[in-house]
């Protein structure tokens, strides 16, 4: 970093590393900040210019793109949060999709001299790469690979020293199991992408940085009174708790035998909250020695699923008297409910999620099962809500029988549980590798009809006494991904107002979005559609409020429990102007939304085929499974909802691709002609 | 090489008020880092690392962090070790502590080699080619106090002579 200009918030370049030839490359993060920020929508850019429709997500050729934002490591809340972009292995098809990560890695990738990496190529064998200061070192991994995810974190401080901070992957990312994580400290991992197939296809097995530089905030008095506002810190004591049972929310009570401990923790660099749960002194599942391990969402349902998860409207849809971000509901430290507000009754009311009857509770035998997944490096959402899910439907529903999977089948049993995972991880036993491949492509291997689509009987509405739901074994919605928040699946409780624009954002993504944009909307929002959420114009309005927002959350960096704040509309570009002095209005922090939304649209048509005939492909079948109280849609609504989004989006209802006029519109001219050349913008 | 104290809420006969890390069961450090970054900034206008006055050491895998605070000994060795001592290390009448001048500072680090505690308390700034001497000097200038302890977003820190915080293990308000 000069010390002659002082670049605020930005750390200045961007480190393009090339393992085949382990060259490097400097590029000015000045080239994209200014019309793209950070985050997502630089590395979309990057993506959009050095990608192309030929790569496979495993070849050398794709590229494995890392961004912080501007206010990473200026202890701006949420700001420590990082993301991964690449052409993703998990999704089905191969899709452009990115992957959040928190920790500590981005502040310090800053500290070191960058604003993002750009890792492209293959090593000719298992490296890892130390970035000192500026300074890249490509180091063999010989004692690394094949290590745990943990051992090979805490070897890299044995080696570099323990102020360094590194992502790695684990025994499951060297075998490219198309789920794999990338994990950082906290247990925090890039999950959703399968990205650590990524750096197991280019022999990487770790990322280690030390950085002792500065990051400059623009704004110091700016700075401190956004860790004031934002989100109103929690400000009190977190002492380690012990508790009798392991709960969450009304339904999950599980008494845990000798009691349990617990606290919480931060995420990432600078936070001023601490929504992570910790479980302390656990079993693991790698070793003698009980450890502490951070539980989030979907790892709750690891300790017992006889019950999904509930719903409360609050979690979806706020007034002004009872408003918190998304995830804040979950956490454990929202402010408490005002209960003067005329809609608390309504929005406070419980609804009762399903029966569904996969494994009973199991304190030690779910935190060995999380263990695993964290040390294997596998995404938890595919072993909780597709892997295991799967054996305890199929099982009952005779579909394995005459199947040799190596060990009787029994989700209930700690060593079935490790045996599965350990052929996963590791591609072995009878069918590991076909499960590696993640679960939807394994079910169209084993043959789709009976191991993706045989009913489950043993599903019952929590809502209507005795009422018996159809689901079908394999809980798949489009992309590969397993259904959250969509009123079928996991977390099936959120009513129709709530699962249908939260499917409507993922058929236009490539990846579950219900992580860093939960579907979120005013309670009048709620009231103006209940009667049919697939003729009124709110619902794709709103989808899109959600997409933007996504979009600016991981440009600027910021997270799903600090943002948005519904009735604080210039927090973030309050955020950027305390980072970087650049004073955005809201009109311009839109027109960069979009604009990031656009070109990743763009990368979908270009690279993955993406149309109106794709996407309502994908999704639609999901939809025709009934939801918590039997509701499912039909192909006429669902088609007359997406004809509304493309209007409002003003893209073109018959292929779905986006005008050129939209292009140029926000400043990618450049990206229409490459598409009116490859044929791919509408007539 | 001096034993860390762990006095809480009182004077110590051999430091001055200091900051404290409190028990995990009182208080288990986040791991936000927001102590050290907050501290750079309001020294230095910058978030850096090597500008923090307090130092977190991070366990990665286990999650139970240490804040290493200078213990402000009452004996002063780093104002003693100084050469140019009462220009670049002085000493706060006031609060009894000693603290850096940067701009007469000339970075010898005979103050870090006196430092009693390890890791060592004080160190210098790591920019080259030498950098100055950094250490907690508890916010002297600041009508709020140190900014890492008003910043701590779990009251994990404090002041020494300061009482000791209630652990507060009562029910949330969130769903889960």
């Amino acid at each position: 970093m000069s010390e002659e200009k002082t670049i605020y918030g930005y750390a200045g370049n961007i480190l393009r590393i090339n393992l085949t030839d382990q060259s490097t490359e400097l590029i000015p993060t000045e080239k994209y900040a200014k019309t793209y920020i950070g985050g997502r929508s630089i590395a979309y850019r990057i993506y959009w210019e050095e990608m192309n429709p030929d790569i496979k997500a495993l070849d050398p050729e794709n590229k494995l793109i890392y961004m912080t934002g501007p206010t990473t490591a200026t202890a701006i809340p949420s700001g420590g949060r990082s993301v991964f972009v690449s052409l993703s292995p998990r999704t089905l098809p191969e899709m452009c999709t990115w992957s959040g990560l928190g920790g500590w890695f981005g502040a310090e990738l800053k500290f070191a001299g960058f604003d993002g990496l750009i890792i492209e190529g293959k090593a000719e064998k298992p490296t890892y790469i130390f970035i000192n200061d500026g300074e890249v070192e490509f180091l063999p991994a010989d004692d690394l690979w094949g290590q745990y995810v943990h051992e090979t974190q805490e070897k890299l401080e044995e080696i570099h020293g323990k102020e360094i901070k590194s992502f790695v992957i684990g025994p499951a990312g060297e075998r490219q199991v198309r789920f794999s994580t990338i994990t950082t400290a906290n247990d925090n991992a890039a999950a959703k992408g399968g990205f650590g197939a990524i750096m197991g296809s280019k022999n990487l097995k770790a990322v280690a940085c030390r950085g002792t530089g500065k990051i400059t905030p623009f704004d110091i008095e700016k700075v401190l009174y956004l860790r004031k506002t934002m989100n109103t810190p929690p400000d009190r004591t977190n002492p380690i708790k012990h508790l009798d049972a392991f709960m969450a929310g009304p339904n999950v009570n599980a008494p845990v035998e000798g009691g349990m401990k617990e606290t919480q923790v931060a995420c990432s660099y600078g936070c001023n909250q601490h929504c992570n749960r910790m479980l302390v002194d656990v079993k693991s599942g790698t070793s003698r020695k009980r450890k502490n391990r951070v539980e989030k969402c979907v790892g709750v349902f690891a300790m017992g699923f006889e019950e999904n998860c509930g719903w409360m409207p609050n979690q979806t849809f706020i007034t002004e008297q009872n408003h918190a971000a998304p995830c804040k509901t979950l956490s454990g430290d929202m402010d408490p409910p005002d209960l003067t507000d005329p809609h608390a009754a309504e929005i406070f009311a419980w609804r009762n999620a399903d029966k569904v009857n996969f494994w009973k509770s199991d304190y030690d035998k779910g935190n060995v099962m999380m263990d695993l997944c964290n040390q294997y490096g596998i995404d938890k959402w595919e072993t909780t809500v597709g892997v295991l899910p799967w054996f305890a439907m199929g099982k009952k529903e005779g579909v394995f029988e005459g199947m040799d999977f190596g060990m009787p089948i029994d989700v209930e049993s700690e060593e079935f549980v490790r045996y599965i995972l350990k052929c996963i991880a590791y591609r072995e036993g009878p069918y590991g590798d076909i499960l590696a491949e993640g679960m939807a492509r394994a079910v169209r291997t084993l043959g789709q009809e009976k191991f993706g689509k045989t009913i489950y009987h043993d599903r019952y509405s929590g809502i209507i006494e005795g009422k018996q739901l159809d689901i079908p074994i394999l809980l798949e919605t489009a992309w590969g991904d397993m259904f959250h928040w969509q009123g079928r699946g996991f977390q099936s409780a959120i009513d129709i107002t709530g699962w249908v624009p939260a499917s409507l954002q993922l058929m236009l993504s490539s990846r579950d979005t219900q992580t860093v944009a939960h579907f979120h909307a005013t309670w009048d929002y709620h009231e103006a559609v209940k009667d049919d959420p697939y003729h009124n114009r709110l619902v794709p309005q709103n989808v899109i409020e959600c997409e933007d927002r996504e979009i600016i959350k991981d440009s600027f960096m910021s997270c799903e429990w600090q943002a948005p704040d519904h009735y604080w509309p210039t927090m973030e570009t309050e955020m950027l102007y305390a980072a970087t002095g650049q004073d955005m209005s809201l009109d311009e922090m839109h027109e960069m939304a979009v604009r990031g939304r656009l070109l990743f649209r763009a990368i979908l048509i270009r690279d993955s085929g993406r149309s109106r005939e794709q996407e309502v492909n994908a999704i639609y079948p999901g939809l025709t499974y009934p939801d918590s109280v039997g509701l499912t849609t039909s192909w006429e609504d669902w088609n007359d909802l997406v004809d509304l989004y493309y209007e409002e989006r003003g893209w073109d209802k018959e292929t779905g691709w986006i005008p050129r006029g939209q292009y140029e519109k926000y400043g990618l001219k450049d990206v229409a002609d490459e598409l009116e050349a490859s044929g791919k913008l509408p007539k | 090489m001096r034993e860390q104290e762990t006095l809480y809420g009182q004077k110590s006969e051999n430091y001055s008020n200091h900051i404290v890390q409190y028990p995990p069961e009182v208080s288990v450090c986040a791991g936000c880092t927001s102590c050290e970054a907050v501290c750079a900034m309001v020294h230095d206008g910058a978030v850096s690392p090597s500008l923090a006055r307090l130092h977190l050491e991070r366990s990665t895998v286990m999650m139970m962090h240490t804040i290493w605070s200078c213990q402000q000994c009452k004996d002063h060795p780093c104002y003693e070790a100084c050469p140019k001592k009462d220009k670049a290390m002085l000493i706060d009448e006031e609060l009894e502590i000693a603290y850096v001048n940067k701009d007469e500072c000339v970075g010898c680090g005979l103050c870090v080699k006196a430092c009693p505690f390890e890791p060592k308390r004080i160190h210098l700034e790591l920019e080259k080619p030498r950098g100055k001497a950094i250490k907690c000097d508890l916010c002297r200038t600041r009508p709020e106090g140190p900014a890492c302890v008003e910043y701590c977003q779990v009251n994990c820190i404090g002041l020494s002579e300061d009482p000791i915080p209630e652990a507060d293990t009562g029910e949330r308000g969130g769903l889960f």
